[in-house]
């Protein structure tokens, strides 16, 4: 076993970007739309073989081990050369959740699954009345014998039309003093009579979100992860490095250099109007970059990351919004016209950025509901 | 990253600085010298002078404490914090700036660490419109003639450091503020203070450099003065945050804390968010500038974080008037002059839009040279 963490961050670094540039498909390098599996399978039977499928998992478990620092070096390497994350979400959300919190049998069934992707995991914690309000959810789980019958509704969930199995949160006690209470954490089979899923059309045409419906759908009741009820607690627990990622300056930086090559191909900076907004841009991502570095410096030093942290979502995706609408300001009468725009040697689809970057202020976690996070838990604002 | 030895470094600097800021009386001495006519205390300069915030950027072996820009960050983020009048980034970007890489061996260089001497630089000048201009100013046979405008210190101060056109070139002089032919013209500013114009006629002052050394120390002393000026207004926005944040949480109206409103709540948020992003722009630009020697970078450096400064301060200080409801609007209260403060911080070397445009430009030449 390599120990990574026992490398340079330079030699570290070195080592992934070789890896990346050698391996990764160029035809899979900065993949506008979310992939099926099979899209990608090819890289990530590389991804496996290799060892990296899950950099943040530990070594027993088939990870890399990485720390914090490590860790984000890798991402920035995969953000650099554009290598999309595949279908991480049994890596990146359930996987982590059983190494902490599942059983020894769980972790020894389901954990070599995810690394191989012979199981493909969607997150089913939205409901159409459960968003910001996610404690809100109402999707049943009641128990029969030796399973747990589910009845209810799932929304927002991510590639559910390509995945076998989902991670779910599930009412278990409705009768609970507190809605965050009675929630717990269950795993289910997709491929059963009683799930049925729908792709949702987005405003770019994609169809990457599914509505998953629960009709006396069951899962046995080993696939319960942790305690019954304290599934919300669990789910908390999470999310602590996934904030730091959220905020992370690369989808900004990216659709910079986007905006900076296809402005230069139009002409757009011969006009000192166009130009101090591409400044000012350009500045708001290098000024958050200088953020950023701070919360990872805390990170390197092993300190856990507090509530601040959510500023860095809040800037960097709003940025990201301004740079794809000065994209379209730079795209004159093409702003409108869907697909790639032709700009000399580049190609630039202005809408797709655009379309991209307009969920970024709404999911994980809304901005709305990072500031009201914000001014409780950091500006001490009273209720 | 910085070494985390130097990060305790500049950290104890910060609470020493801050302990005397604070002793001396914080925002309310700021407020006591501008009724008393705007000018700073050189009682407050000869201590600063002696607990060495001055030198904390001149190299040790000229006497300073060779901490570098980073360090005088620091200080200048603390002098915004309590607003004070007393010129510490001119002194330490500019006049030491000048004097330590053009002549070192002068003795005004000790004297100005240890705050025993004041000196103003005149560098610039206005032209006919009444917009920055060219300098014409002159200086042939001992002597000055012209003049020279936007001078920070100068109802206060000893000598003038004065950057003029010479036949072999621009040359730094040093002339006496009592010097014959002198006049000095006081323009106020919305802070109380006062920003000098300077008119020489056949003015004696004595040559203390000269040749293209004289420009390239102007530009890297600007630079540095700029860059400078950006953190003193990263202290003062984030002082003025402070002001509203105390002032959202106590302030009742409809039976509540204004600052339980939701809007009230997003707003602060975004000045939080702000403030926290100009800091560390500001900061990382000071750390660069120190380990980078190209001065084409440097100076880049510096229009970065005066553009990030300005835009913070213009939006923090105007958003904590409207925070404060009517009060806000009154001299009363100190939420004001940190408004008024920022008003001739930001305008002083180049406001937001001004360096957003040297960024740029500096931008396209350094891609077009690669």
């Amino acid at each position: 076993m390599t120990d990574w963490n026992a490398m340079s961050d330079a030699e570290f670094r070195k080592e992934v970007r070789g890896f990346l540039e050698a391996e990764y498909p160029e035809e899979l390098r900065h993949l506008p739309h979310r992939p099926k599996f099979a899209e990608i399978e090819h890289w990530h039977r590389k991804l496996h073989t290799k060892g990296w499928v899950a950099p943040a998992w530990p070594a027993e478990y088939g990870g890399m081990g990485l720390n914090a620092a490590k860790l984000l070096i890798f991402y920035e390497e995969q953000q650099r050369w554009g290598v999309n994350r595949g279908r991480d979400m049994g890596v990146q959300m359930v996987g982590p959740l059983i190494i902490k919190f599942g059983t020894q049998k769980q972790k020894n069934y389901w954990l070599p699954r995810i690394l191989s992707c012979e199981d493909i995991w969607c997150q089913g914690y939205s409901e159409p009345g459960a968003g910001s309000d996610l404690a809100n959810l109402r999707t049943r789980a009641e128990i029969d014998g030796d399973d747990f019958v589910i009845n209810g509704q799932k929304i927002w969930t991510t590639m559910a039309h390509d995945a076998t199995h989902i991670f779910m949160l599930v009412r278990t006690d409705p009768d609970a003093p507190k809605k965050q209470q009675g929630i717990s954490f269950v795993l289910a089979s997709m491929d059963q009579p009683g799930v049925e899923v729908r792709t949702i059309t987005t405003l770019s045409g994609e169809t990457e979100f599914c509505e998953v419906f629960f009709d006396n759908a069951r899962t046995p009741r080993e696939n319960l992860v942790g305690e019954l009820n304290k599934g919300w607690t669990m789910a908390k627990a999470l999310l602590s490095f996934e904030r730091i990622f959220i905020g992370s300056p690369s989808l900004a930086q990216n659709a910079l250099g986007q905006l900076e090559s296809f402005a230069r191909g139009r002409g757009a900076f011969d006009d000192p109007v166009f130009r101090d907004r591409f400044a000012q841009a350009a500045l708001d991502v290098e000024d958050h970059a200088a953020l950023y570095s701070r919360f990872a410096d805390q990170l390197k030093r092993g300190e856990t990351l507090g509530a601040d942290v959510s500023m860095l979502k809040i800037w960097v995706t709003e940025c990201f919004q301004r740079i794809t609408e000065l994209m379209i300001e730079a795209a004159g009468p093409d702003g409108g016209t869907v697909g790639p725009l032709q700009v000399g040697n580049v190609s630039v689809d202005v809408l797709a950025s655009f379309y991209k970057a307009r969920p970024t202020t709404i999911y994980g976690g809304s901005n709305e509901i990072q500031r009201n996070i914000l001014s409780k838990a950091v500006l001490g604002l009273p209720d | 990253m910085q070494s985390s030895e130097q990060e305790e470094d500049l950290r104890l600097l910060r609470e020493s600085a801050r302990t005397l800021f604070d002793r001396a009386g914080g925002s309310g001495r700021s407020r006591k010298l501008r009724d008393a006519g705007g000018e700073f205390d050189p009682d407050m300069v000869r201590e600063l002078g002696e607990a060495g915030v001055f030198g904390v950027a001149v190299p040790e072996e000229q006497g300073g404490l060779g901490m570098g820009l980073a360090a005088g960050g620091v200080i200048a983020e603390e002098v915004g914090r309590v607003i004070a009048p007393e010129p510490v980034v001119a002194t330490i970007g500019l006049g030491l700036g000048l004097l330590r890489r053009l002549c070192p061996e002068h003795p005004k260089l000790e004297q100005l660490i240890g705050g025993e001497a004041s000196l103003a630089v005149a560098w610039q000048e206005r032209g006919p419109g009444g917009a920055s201009a060219d300098a014409t100013c002159r200086y042939a046979d001992g002597k000055l003639t012209g003049g020279k405008a936007w001078v920070v210190g100068a109802g206060g101060t000893q000598d003038f450091l004065v950057v003029a056109e010479a036949d072999g070139g621009p040359v730094l002089v040093l002339a006496e503020a009592s010097a014959d032919g002198l006049v000095t013209t006081r323009r106020a500013q919305a802070d109380g203070s006062s920003l000098g114009e300077l008119s020489f006629s056949g003015t004696p002052a004595a040559e203390l450099a000269c040749g293209a050394a004289v420009q390239g120390a102007l530009s890297e002393a600007v630079a540095d003065a700029t860059a400078l000026a950006a953190a003193e207004l990263v202290g003062l926005s984030q002082r003025a945050f402070e002001i509203t944040l105390d002032y959202i949480k106590t302030r009742e109206q409809f039976n509540k804390p204004i600052g339980s409103f939701q809007v009230i709540q997003h707003r602060a948020v975004d000045l939080n968010v702000m403030c926290e992003v100009a800091q560390a722009a500001v900061r990382e630009v000071l750390m660069r500038m120190d380990g980078e020697t190209d001065a084409s970078i440097r100076a880049r450096l510096a229009s970065r974080a005066k553009a990030r400064a300005v835009t913070a301060a213009r939006k923090v200080t105007r958003d904590a008037i409207q925070l404060h409801g009517a009060v806000g609007y009154t001299d009363e209260f100190d939420i004001g002059l940190y408004l008024n403060r920022a008003l001739v911080l930001s305008a002083w070397l180049g406001d937001d839009a001004y360096h957003r445009r040297i960024w740029f430009d500096a931008r396209e030449e350094e891609g077009a040279a690669q």
